[in-house]
């Protein structure tokens, strides 16, 4: 039924990336998510799965501090990137998304032409110095996004005028001009067909190379298929993290196998 | 309670009408029967409202139209150098010596032999009721035409000039010759010649410029009375209106839609602005009166306080469209922008302004149009008073020069007892809603020109 997962996986040599201790998530008195403890890896692609309203978004969104932007969001605990607390009083969260990139549920291009999508980043974090390496950091992101050559000859048409797939790669380029460490999917192919949802995971297994890749999906078959670590949780609590093959073949939980089973969720 | 008596059929038993789709049951009778009837209301409303906005329309343009021509006099004018320039020497102190009175005997003189020479009987009047033909206006603009360009002295030009109220309100029927019976002001005899005048092509009905460009005029002189001081008024103060609005009321409401904490404070403040959007306008006219005029001592009846009244008044009607145009940016659009790592402000200056400006220009316009219509207001704060000057221009002080302001002149001519200026006020009613109907138009055109889809 799910894809084995690729075999030349070799988690145990790559780095910790974001360590997660004692993450609690609160939405005014609503606790969402309890105590999670996490290593998320280097140059993995990690899938975070649970029914709705587990916490998994939630929990992602705790790694680029989107969540202040809901104001009853209430996050304890503590979150390094690279051994450094994100939530520290001396971190602005505008620096760290230039470090954490995040790609959305739905494609949310800015109704502006396809190239100011991508520039907008690097523009307004100053990373390039002239127009010339600002075309260059564009033309690397739309390639490595694989949309350069659907679009190279149209870069200054709107980027909402594109298709749903186009779009959402449009925003993972956006993502990846600011050349970030961490790159946080939050479905990213909850809205696009098949063949777009392919497309976008190929693109997340090469998007592995250069970043550490978290993606929140409610497919099970996609988590299979992309992530080498899968992290799976249930009513705010992480009920097992572990190597992909182990949890969807071999799951130590009897919740997990409920769930990947299709018997909760 | 309907379907409720089916459920109670035991499921055995066999289903008593086996129900046909095409007959309607009597439930669903019912049901279309309340739609067509909603239907009619609807329509009902709508056409009472178009007629009522028929009738309103044809009334005040069938009153109001008329006031755009004028009863005007063309016959020769020989400017006696003589009388208008007695020292000869040209000089304009010298000529100012003549008096609107010595114009007026001259056009009087001329009028009656101009009459004479055409062979224009002028049975049953008498010199003094040909004169009263004249507007008092007129001696007074030939005198300005002399004194500006001496030279016309000695020639003999075409010159025009308006009658007065009576012969004017005559050739466009408001005056007749019942009313004339009844009237000290003027004799059925006066018509009778003004008839000969008008056969001979010495009096016409001519477009009047200087409705929409003179100063306001007293009551004697309806024929005088324009539009132009109440246009600059309205002109500086809607300028003044939205260089103060714009700002004041986008920034309020980003800060309020975008920055602000959700607790006590700014609700009690939303709950305000919607308030102050309901207040009535005529007590922002005593809150200008007693902040601006009697506190902070501004000219009264100038365009600026006015101006700072508008500002206070339209200000939460901006506020609350304004808030309403950044509500409708779609959140996914400052989540895409925060997470490239966009602050807040270049969030907010970059993406949701740009996407919220065709409704915040819309939503001004409007408010604009609500504030160039005001009148309430401005009547306390001394906009009403008669205003013959124009002001001065914009960068010479012209905003703490009194003016009046359009709603107000129709206000104001309203109130006057010649039925001319009635016919004026519908007039400026037409100016006015000339200017709104632009001012929608370009709202609309705005709207639909920047209107994005995402």
């Amino acid at each position: 039924m799910y894809d084995a997962p690729t075999p030349e996986t070799r988690l145990t040599q790559n780095t910790t990336k974001i360590t997660a201790r004692g993450v609690q998530v609160y939405y005014g008195d609503k606790q969402a998510l309890k105590d999670v403890n996490v290593d998320i890896l280097d140059n993995t692609v990690t899938a975070f799965i649970g029914p709705s309203g587990c916490g998994k978004s939630t929990f992602l969104r705790c790694f680029n501090r989107m969540n202040d932007t809901v104001a009853s969001a209430r996050v304890q605990g503590e979150i390094l990137l690279d051994g450094e607390n994100i939530y520290d009083k001396r971190v602005d969260p505008v620096q760290l998304r230039a470090k954490v990139g995040m790609v959305f549920q739905k494609p949310n291009p800015f109704p502006k032409s396809i190239y100011d999508n991508v520039s907008y980043g690097p523009k307004i974090h100053g990373l390039t110095r002239s127009k010339t390496e600002l075309d260059q950091v564009v033309e690397e992101s739309l390639r490595k996004a694989a949309l350069w050559n659907e679009v190279k000859d149209r870069l200054n048409e709107a980027g909402t005028g594109l298709s749903g797939g186009q779009q959402q790669r449009l925003c993972i380029a956006r993502a990846i001009a600011t050349s970030p460490e961490v790159l946080l999917m939050d479905e990213p192919c909850s809205a696009l067909d098949p063949i777009a949802t392919a497309q976008v995971e190929e693109l997340i297994d090469e998007l592995r190379a250069s970043f550490s890749v978290v993606i929140v999906t409610h497919s099970m078959q996609q988590a299979a298929r992309v992530s080498q670590k899968t992290a799976f949780f249930h009513l705010g609590s992480l009920v097992e993290y572990g190597d992909t093959s182990t949890i969807f073949t071999n799951p130590s939980d009897p919740r997990t196998e409920s769930y990947i089973t299709g018997r909760i969720g | 309670m309907t379907d409720a008596t089916s459920a109670n059929v035991p499921a055995s038993a066999p289903v008593p009408h086996a129900s046909s789709l095409l007959t309607q049951t009597a439930l669903m009778k019912k049901r279309n029967a309340a739609e067509t009837r909603f239907k009619a209301y609807g329509i009902a409303a709508i056409c009472v409202s178009l007629s009522v906005l028929a009738v309103m329309l044809w009334t005040i343009f069938s009153d109001g139209v008329s006031a755009f021509k004028q009863a005007t006099f063309t016959f020769p004018v020989t400017l006696d150098p003589e009388r208008l320039d007695p020292k000869g020497n040209r000089e304009r102190d010298e000529m100012m010596r003549v008096t609107t009175i010595g114009y007026t005997n001259l056009l009087n003189q001329q009028l009656v032999a101009y009459l004479a020479e055409r062979d224009i009987s002028t049975e049953g009047v008498d010199d003094k009721d040909i004169a009263a033909f004249i507007s008092r206006d007129t001696p007074a603009r030939l005198r300005n035409m002399v004194l500006d360009n001496p030279d016309l002295l000695g020639q003999t030009i075409r010159f025009e000039g308006f009658a007065t109220g009576r012969i004017d309100g005559y050739i466009k029927g408001r005056v007749t010759r019942d009313t004339a019976e009844r009237d000290t002001n003027i004799s059925v005899a006066q018509l009778d010649l003004a008839d000969r005048m008008i056969d001979e092509g010495i009096l016409s009905a001519k477009f009047n410029w200087s409705f929409l460009t003179a100063p306001d005029a007293s009551d004697q002189r309806p024929e005088a009375a324009g539009l132009g001081v109440a246009m600059i008024g309205s002109a500086y103060m809607m300028f003044l209106v939205v260089i103060m609005v714009l700002p004041l009321g986008v920034a309020a409401s980003i800060y309020l839609e975008e920055f602000a904490p959700k607790n006590r404070w700014t609700d009690l403040i939303e709950v305000n602005i919607s308030n102050l959007a309901a207040v009535p306008s005529i007590v922002y006219g005593i809150l200008g009166l007693a902040i601006f005029i009697n506190f902070a001592k501004f000219p009264q009846s100038s365009p600026l306080v006015g101006a700072l009244v508008l500002t206070l008044m339209t200000l939460p009607t901006i506020i609350i469209a304004t808030r309403a145009a950044i509500r409708a940016v779609p959140p996914s659009i400052r989540d895409a922008a925060l997470g490239v790592g966009a602050s807040k402000m270049q969030t907010v200056f970059h993406h949701v302004l740009p996407l919220a400006a065709p409704g915040i220009m819309t939503g001004t316009i409007l408010g604009l149009a609500s504030a160039l219509g005001e009148t309430a207001p401005l009547l306390l704060i001394g906009m009403v008073a008669f205003v013959a000057n124009y002001p001065a221009g914009p960068l010479d002080g012209g905003m703490l020069d009194p003016a009046t302001a359009l709603p107000v002149q129709v206000y104001s001519w309203a109130s006057r007892s010649d039925p001319a200026f009635i016919e004026r006020s519908a007039g400026a009613i037409i100016v006015l809603l000339a200017f709104l109907v632009v001012m929608n138009i370009v709202a609309i055109v705005l709207r639909r020109k920047f209107e994005r889809r995402w």
